[in-house]
């Protein structure tokens, strides 16, 4: 299969602190690949290293055949970028904004239009186009920035964080978006920290932690590698707080609460569930329900990268510009 | 292929400049530093003075061009870092040379129209004479360039404007007094005619006095030519230096 990016031995310091570190991997054509970390884990960094927008401290990038630091005007010809942060101008029309996009990626000038159109058209904002981007929603500048990205048709596009900071309904928008774009031949480049859109979305994902990656593989590869690893949920009436006592429990490994549920790890399921039925009838209480639950790509990343899954559903700070040169 | 490489980086530079004239010659910082601080410095110091008016139009037009040309990158170029749109020119197919000559041709147009228009205001109401027009059009251009250039090079390190303002502003204004701008570089006490020399607007006054008297001496003009376009390159590869810099 041939490759749309290729990362090899891919490092950026900024002084002291190692942003990316020594990263190597590749995405195929036509796939969706996702870059999935916690904030500040460097996915952002590699963005900008794969679009040319930073200088690796070693390593290369090559998108669509060409060294983005050798050839960089053939590598960003065929690339779209959407950043995490709109970067239209707010003093232009939507209309403005997207012919020049098109001028800056040499749209021929009797398509510029036409391709403008289409866009509007496709991202639902026609209505809207001579209204100044300053006006619109965060939802609506991120659908014209995916439509600035397209307007001269790349073969690879990035999106960094695409659904950040959007509303509920925006960001299934988004996703669906992403999906078609992909059902029509455009390779996908997605960071997220959203472990959920990245098991919906991609087909390969790579978990970035601290400027390294700790693995790559398929999502359901990544489950199946702790498929050893067994979790039961179970709740009690009347609820209590009961952590202590199921963490004593033989052959638990580990117990967490999730709402009136709890969640308890152990090796083999088929093994504890019938101790807890045990324990429930010598604490006078009644099982309301039980499940075993498979290994989700959450359980992955937690098991890999031995991170909190609130730390990656914690949300960015309302977000800043990130300034050329910090960590993210 | 090399002229169509280059002819097509010209064209991408234009749309550049096109953009940042819609967006930013109307933004507030632009007009008050661009538009009012040379009128405002050149009331300071003209009204009253028994100077006689036609001798400081030179200075004025000069002024006009070296803010005006100056104030709009001010803006535009740490705006942009701000906000991310500078992201959006580094994205695209384009070098960071064109990027910046861009910049430059906004900044450029700006001093330019603003420096003739000041001039078309100020001649005709002093009854002055302007003896050789083409050349104080030449003159008003190549330093419109220049001036276009030093506004990048100022504001190639900051990422916000109230950064990026203050010690454009001051550096500019030293430059007045220091030019010849509002006093006369042979009356300069020896230490500062050499530091007038190293600076561009002094060349530039020199050039549009020449024109506007016809006292034209040639080979001073072609000095203060070669200095101005040497100054403008100088300028470029320092500003390309800076961004890059400060970029990766």
């Amino acid at each position: 299969m041939s490759l749309a990016v290729e990362v090899h031995n891919l490092t950026k310091r900024y002084g002291n602190i190692i942003a990316v570190d020594n990263i190597s991997f590749t995405v195929n054509r036509g796939e969706i690949f996702g870059f999935l970390g916690p904030n500040g884990a460097g996915k952002t960094t590699t963005i900008r290293l794969l679009t040319g927008q930073t200088k690796p401290t070693s390593g290369k990038v090559i998108v669509a055949d060409y060294d983005v630091n050798r050839e960089p005007v053939k590598a960003k010809e065929r690339a779209g970028v959407v950043p995490e942060v709109s970067n239209l101008y707010d003093e232009m029309s939507a209309w403005d904004n997207l012919i020049f996009a098109a001028q800056l990626y040499s749209v021929p000038k009797n398509e510029r239009d036409i391709r403008a159109k289409e866009l509007l058209e496709l991202f639902g904002l026609h209505e809207r186009r001579r209204d100044r981007v300053g006006n619109f929603s965060r939802g609506m500048k991120r659908r014209l920035t995916i439509a600035a990205a397209l307007i001269h048709k790349p073969a690879i596009i990035f999106l960094d964080e695409p659904t950040t900071g959007l509303d509920v309904q925006s960001a299934r928008m988004i996703r669906n978006l992403v999906k078609e774009l992909n059902e029509s031949g455009v390779t996908i480049f997605l960071t997220t920290h959203y472990i959920e859109e990245a098991d919906q979305l991609c087909q390969r994902v790579a978990i970035i932690n601290k400027g390294k990656i700790v693995a790559v593989d398929n999502p359901e590869k990544l489950k199946a590698a702790i498929e050893a690893h067994h979790t039961i949920e179970i709740s009690f009436s009347p609820a209590q707080d009961l952590n202590d006592k199921l963490r004593s429990l033989k052959r638990v490994s580990g117990v967490s609460r999730v709402g009136d549920k709890f969640r308890i790890h152990v090796e083999d399921a088929s093994e504890v569930v019938p101790l807890l039925v045990d324990f429930a009838r010598e604490n006078s209480l009644k099982v309301i329900s039980i499940n075993t639950l498979k290994p989700s790509l959450e359980d992955a990343f937690v098991k890999i990268t031995g991170l909190s899954p609130e730390v990656m559903a914690s949300e960015k700070e309302p977000i800043k510009r990130e300034k050329s040169g910090n960590v993210g | 292929m090399l002229v169509r490489a280059l002819m097509n980086s010209i064209i991408k530079a234009v749309y550049i400049a096109k953009k940042d004239a819609r967006v930013y010659f109307f933004k507030w910082p632009n007009i008050t530093f661009g538009l009012f601080l040379p009128a405002i410095i050149y009331l300071a110091f003209s009204v009253g003075r028994p100077t006689e008016i036609s001798s400081t139009i030179p200075g004025l037009a000069a002024m006009a061009s070296l803010f005006g040309a100056g104030a709009i990158q001010s803006v535009a170029l740490p705006l942009e870092r701000a906000t991310g749109t500078f992201d959006r020119l580094l994205t695209a197919p384009i070098s960071l040379t064109t990027i910046i000559v861009g910049k430059a041709l906004g900044g450029f147009f700006f001093g330019m129209v603003l420096s003739i228009a000041y001039s078309l205001i100020v001649i005709p109401l002093s009854g002055a004479t302007l003896t050789s027009p083409v050349l104080f059009a030449f003159g008003i251009m190549l330093s419109s360039f220049v001036f276009s250039a030093l506004g990048v090079c100022i504001s190639a390190p900051f990422r916000d404007i109230p950064e990026a303002m203050p010690p454009a502003t001051l550096f500019r204004v030293s430059m007045v007094f220091l030019g010849g701008v509002l006093i006369p570089v042979a009356t300069m006490p020896n230490f500062l005619q050499l530091i007038a020399y190293m600076l561009p607007l002094t060349y530039a006054v020199d050039m549009l006095q020449q024109a506007m008297t016809g006292q034209i001496a040639a080979q001073l003009f072609l000095v203060d030519t070669v200095a101005l376009v040497v100054f403008s390159f100088f300028f470029f590869v320092a500003a390309v230096w800076i961004l890059k810099r400060t970029l990766h």
